[in-house]
């Protein structure tokens, strides 16, 4: 299933390209896995069709370039493929490649970090009243996320993890292979960090009530 | 015990963060991005399987070093103890003594880290070549 794409290559909606129904997706994970083991590396084209979006989504997020990010995931999906044997079904597929995608992304930006600036000179953006309102916020938006990227490693992606995960604590432990309890712990004080970084976030920005609402309520 | 609980500002400070990072927009891959990892893939299923080291092969031949190792650690041991009893009298017979027992033990000593050498050079030179 592909999702819609708007002129800038980003679809309008979170999430939409996950809306596939997970007991599919995972039959069909299941069955293509088997054949590729069985020799047949076209069944794999499934496997990638499936999942790139989100490989690609998750890399992105890891290094906010675009280019680097295909690179990444692609390397993801080469080391899954070698690996393919290694999946023990005792957790579901996407679980897995996940968590070898998170060590391909982790081992890749430490080879060659992304270029990011230190969270203390991420720029805290100028308040609305200064610039177009949706403007400010866009730019309020970015700073946030680019802010994000500056957090040191072991803070960045359980805050990274957590959001692509659509809030979900113990998927984003399982993907890094980390108690529940650290990682709420770690993304706990990198929340910290942001909000020191951004103490007047909340008068400069929309309201909340603006901005959707995600799924789950956020961890406090 | 303190109580662990934020005050109302840090908390909408983290609503809001929550709600920014949450609602980020999504990346489609490149119409190119399937075929191009598809390709990369084949690639690499063309390339032939390393060829496993012949362990059931090489198994008589390590079986039978082993055993002439041991064989000459325990008589090396035992015609050093022997001498040792007969001229423990003598400081100077048992160097002597102990020195041309060792004699040998070096020499194999020196072919058994030849040997070792000469391997991994051999499976340095068969992974440089894709062998391994």
């Amino acid at each position: 299933m592909q999702p819609r794409r708007d002129g800038n290559g980003l679809t309008g909606s979170r999430g939409a390209l996950f809306e596939m129904p997970a007991a599919i997706s995972a039959e069909e994970d299941l069955a293509d896995v088997n054949r590729v083991l069985a020799g047949e590396v076209q069944a794999f084209e499934g496997i990638v069709r499936r999942w790139q979006g989100p490989l690609v989504n998750m890399a992105w997020r890891y290094c906010r370039d675009r280019g680097r990010a295909e690179e990444m995931a692609q390397e993801a999906f080469l080391r899954a493929w070698r690996g393919l044997a290694s999946w023990r079904r005792e957790s579901s597929f996407s679980t897995w490649l996940f968590a070898l995608a998170a060590n391909v992304f982790r081992s890749e930006l430490q080879r060659f970090p992304a270029v990011n600036v230190p969270l203390e000179d991420v720029a805290e953006p100028a308040g609305p009243a200064t610039q177009h309102e949706g403007l400010a916020d866009k730019q309020c938006h970015d700073a946030v996320r680019r802010a994000v990227l500056a957090l040191p490693t072991r803070y960045r992606e359980p805050v990274v993890l957590y959001y692509f995960h659509e809030m979900d604590v113990a998927t984003a432990a399982r993907t890094m292979g980390l108690p529940e309890g650290t990682v709420k712990a770690r993304l706990s004080r990198g929340r910290e960090l942001l909000r020191k970084r951004f103490p007047h976030l909340n008068e400069q920005s929309t309201p909340l009530s603006s901005i959707p609402r995600p799924k789950k309520e956020v961890l406090q | 015990m303190k109580p662990n609980v934020k005050p109302e500002t840090d908390r909408d400070a983290d609503e809001l963060t929550g709600r920014i990072l949450a609602a980020e927009e999504e990346l489609i891959p490149s119409s190119g991005f399937l075929a191009a990892t598809m390709e990369r893939v084949r690639d690499e299923a063309a390339i032939p399987k390393p060829i496993p080291f012949p362990w059931l092969r090489a198994l008589p031949g390590i079986v039978l070093a082993v055993a002439v190792l041991g064989w000459y650690g325990f008589e090396l041991a035992r015609v050093v103890l022997a001498n040792a009893r007969e001229i423990s009298s003598t400081q100077l017979h048992l160097t002597a003594a102990a020195g041309r027992a060792l004699e040998p033990a070096g020499w194999v000593a020196v072919a058994f880290a030849a040997s070792m050498l000469s391997w991994l050079f051999a499976r340095r030179l068969a992974g440089r070549s894709g062998l391994l």
